[in-house]
């Protein structure tokens, strides 16, 4: 029974720590979202562990954990996806400023010595 | 405007190039005077940036290495910005000559992009049977996504009109740029003509593309080039935001 009291205290501490996060400012409510989707699964899953047994059954999968280590694993890759995606975003922002910045400072320069194109 | 006075700007990206950009630089003021000369200072680590401006030419230093696409994109961006009716890309490392500008210049009133081609005619290039098999492989696969025949899609000496100008500056691939920018613009219903060129060999410096960044460089081409010809022309009220 130890691991079933330790895996929902795991579970809450987990949620409690994204909210506090968010409210820290550290990490961003649109990012966060994921993240509260699954802790709350996940405490779900601890607080009734039949829940998992009865999914494993209906999938017909005989090993009930692995169903847990399914549902872990995609996630991790939708996440790491979401992730890439925003990286690339950001890397085209960041791109678009510096040459933004750039030009303005030669731009600014050549107004000083009256030099306009 | 009096189509005498079209006004150019002459596009070189550089990383490193302090033995070569000075040469380039005169070399473009000799041929053709009345181009303005922007040099684009990719984060250089040696006195190119003095090279450039000591020869004459204009130079935005990035603050980091964006890569060929970024830098060459912060030209088209600038050439935009400052209202330029032609803007033309050449390399830092003396491979595309200046007598040749006349040619492109004379071409793009015709077209909006013209590319400087080594294999329309016989010219005196020459290279490893690699990169000629690499160059060849790229412009079949270009010209069969485009249905339209290029011989030279690697070359970066090139000349482009307003509309490229605006679709440059809107977006350009990052990395190993040329291949795609092509098919990009094909997309978007612009007119491009190849015309034959001489170039020489590079004098100093290193290619790029060093064996381990080959294959890398096939496969990256080969995706962006197919995905480029999957993608819906961007409305043109995007483009002229």
């Amino acid at each position: 029974m130890a691991i079933y009291v330790l895996s929902v205290f795991i579970a809450a501490l987990f949620l409690i720590f994204v909210l506090e996060l968010v409210r820290r400012q550290k990490l961003r409510e649109q990012y966060s979202l994921l993240w509260i989707l699954f802790s709350v699964v996940l405490l779900v899953c601890s607080i009734n562990v039949h829940l998992v047994e009865w999914l494993a059954s209906k999938l017909g999968v005989k090993y009930a954990p692995a169903v847990l280590f399914l549902f872990g694993l995609l996630f991790c890759f939708a996440f790491i996806l979401h992730l890439t995606i925003v990286i690339t975003r950001l890397t085209a922002q960041v791109l678009r400023l510096t040459q933004e910045i750039v030009i303005l400072k030669e731009r600014e320069a050549a107004g000083e010595h009256g030099q306009n194109h | 405007m009096n189509p005498d006075r079209l006004s150019i700007l002459v596009i070189i990206p550089a990383y490193n190039e302090e033995a070569s950009i000075g040469f380039v630089i005169r070399d473009v003021r000799k041929f053709a005077p009345e181009a303005d000369i922007l040099v684009i200072n990719d984060g250089s680590s040696d006195r190119t940036e003095s090279c450039a401006r000591e020869a004459g030419a204009k130079v935005l230093t990035l603050p980091y290495n964006v890569g060929i696409g970024g830098g060459m994109q912060t030209g088209y961006l600038y050439a935009k910005q400052m209202g330029y009716d032609i803007a033309i890309q050449m390399d830092a490392d003396g491979q595309h000559p200046a007598e040749e500008l006349r040619k492109l210049i004379a071409g793009v009133a015709e077209q909006d992009l013209v590319i400087g081609s080594r294999f329309l005619e016989t010219t005196s290039f020459r290279s490893s049977a690699a990169r000629r098999m690499g160059i060849a492989f790229f412009s079949r696969l270009v010209s069969w996504v485009t249905g339209e025949r290029f011989t030279d899609t690697t070359s970066g000496f090139r000349a482009a009109g307003r509309k490229v100008i605006e679709l440059y500056a809107w977006y350009y691939p990052t990395d190993y740029p040329e291949v795609e920018s092509i098919v990009y613009l094909k997309r978007q219903g612009c007119r491009i003509a190849e015309i034959p060129v001489e170039m020489r060999p590079r004098t100093t410096g290193r290619s790029s593309i060093t064996p381990w960044r080959s294959a890398y460089y096939m496969v990256k081409v080969t995706l962006s080039v197919l995905m480029s010809a999957l993608r819906r022309p961007l409305r043109r009220t995007a483009v002229t935001e």
